[in-house]
């Protein structure tokens, strides 16, 4: 009996995974099993006692000794959960095909161009790093030209921006596990998502000077200076988050396993 | 907790698609003009009328179903446990 209890006499308890393991306060007790007799809630019960304990006979056949960390079996867990999934968003896409009317457009003009030409809203980001002019520098020593045409220059700026972006998992593999735990990194990632937003309403900068009381001149400086306010505070914060996160992250710790 | 978030998601995705399919039918102008929410026909007839008034319940009943189940209930049961936790203590 001394295994399968939890410690109550004051000795510290097993954290290393071996010896057997007990139910833990999420199984019925004996009463509750006995309500369980018919139908679905029968079936249910069955099922998942019948996986608590294939789950618990595995944790006693393994030969690691870390075991708290058992994944469930693909079939029928998993298999289960992603067939419900994917029948939810079969029935949506079925019923909304069938439900709702078709829109069925007039042939196009060809010999009308539409008055405002935009690629769909997801490339808007792509669409506004071709809006750099103003910062295609014209080089004195070339008489004021410039080195590269407008149109190269947003292209190579593409270019730039998804290489910088292919080069992040090489530069950090991603150990951290909240943003707290690399503040800097946190930094860099919220001002790339408010960059990727404000060079998306670049974009439509005509649409916006038209609707808001914003200049051309002002929507520009903004796309590039709201990115790095938003990676200035997302760095303070954090960093000042992270005295207070790695206090709790000791204490749980050391809690779980008492240095020796 | 999460069984009264799938309850409430459900009856929002639910209601809303059937709010929807009917919006799309009844009040929509055009693909270009308003959509979903635009007036309803001046003069509908007994289906539309029928149908109209399961749009305005589906309405509430999205509206009320996603309130009870993500703000009202859970906020009922913290305040019983607050105030369990209170008489506890």
């Amino acid at each position: 009996m001394s295994d399968d209890e939890p410690n109550t006499d004051g000795t510290e308890p097993r954290t290393d995974g071996s010896g057997i393991v007990p139910q833990d306060d999420q199984a019925p007790t004996w009463s509750e099993r006995k309500q369980r007799t018919q139908g679905l809630s029968r079936l249910t019960y069955e099922y998942f006692e019948r996986s608590r304990r294939e789950d618990e006979d595995l944790r006693q056949a393994s030969d690691y000794v870390e075991r708290d960390v058992l994944a469930f079996p693909t079939w029928p867990h998993e298999m289960i959960r992603n067939l419900a999934i994917t029948s939810f968003f079969l029935g949506a896409m079925f019923f909304i095909s069938a439900a709702v009317p078709p829109h069925l457009p007039g042939p196009a003009n060809a010999n009308s161009t539409p008055a405002v030409i935009l690629p769909d809203w997801y490339l808007y980001w792509s669409f506004g790093l071709l809006k750099l002019t103003p910062l295609n520098p014209e080089l004195t020593l070339l008489g004021g030209e410039k080195l590269v045409s407008d149109r190269v220059y947003g292209v190579v700026a593409n270019l730039v921006v998804v290489g910088v972006i292919a080069m992040v998992p090489f530069l950090n593999k991603g150990a951290a596990r909240r943003p707290v735990e690399e503040p800097g990194w946190a930094a860099l990632g919220v001002g790339g998502v408010v960059f990727a937003f404000t060079i998306a309403v670049l974009a439509v900068k005509n649409l916006v000077t038209a609707t808001f009381p914003i200049s051309n001149p002002e929507l520009f400086d903004l796309t590039f200076l709201l990115p790095l306010v938003a990676a200035f505070v997302t760095y303070s914060v954090l960093k000042t988050m992270r005295e207070g996160y790695m206090f709790e992250l000791n204490r749980r710790y050391f809690r779980l396993r008492p240095p020796k | 907790m999460a069984d009264e978030f799938a309850k409430g998601f459900a009856i929002l995705t639910g209601g809303g698609m059937v709010w929807m399919a009917i919006s799309a039918w009844l009040t929509t102008e055009s693909f270009e003009g308003t959509q979903l929410i635009a007036q309803p026909p001046e003069d509908p007839g007994t289906y539309a009328q029928l149908a109209l008034l399961l749009r305005d319940v589906t309405t509430w009943f999205v509206i009320f179903g996603v309130f009870a189940f993500w703000i009202g209930i859970p906020v009922f049961r913290e305040l019983r446990a607050y105030l369990e936790d209170d008489a506890g203590a």
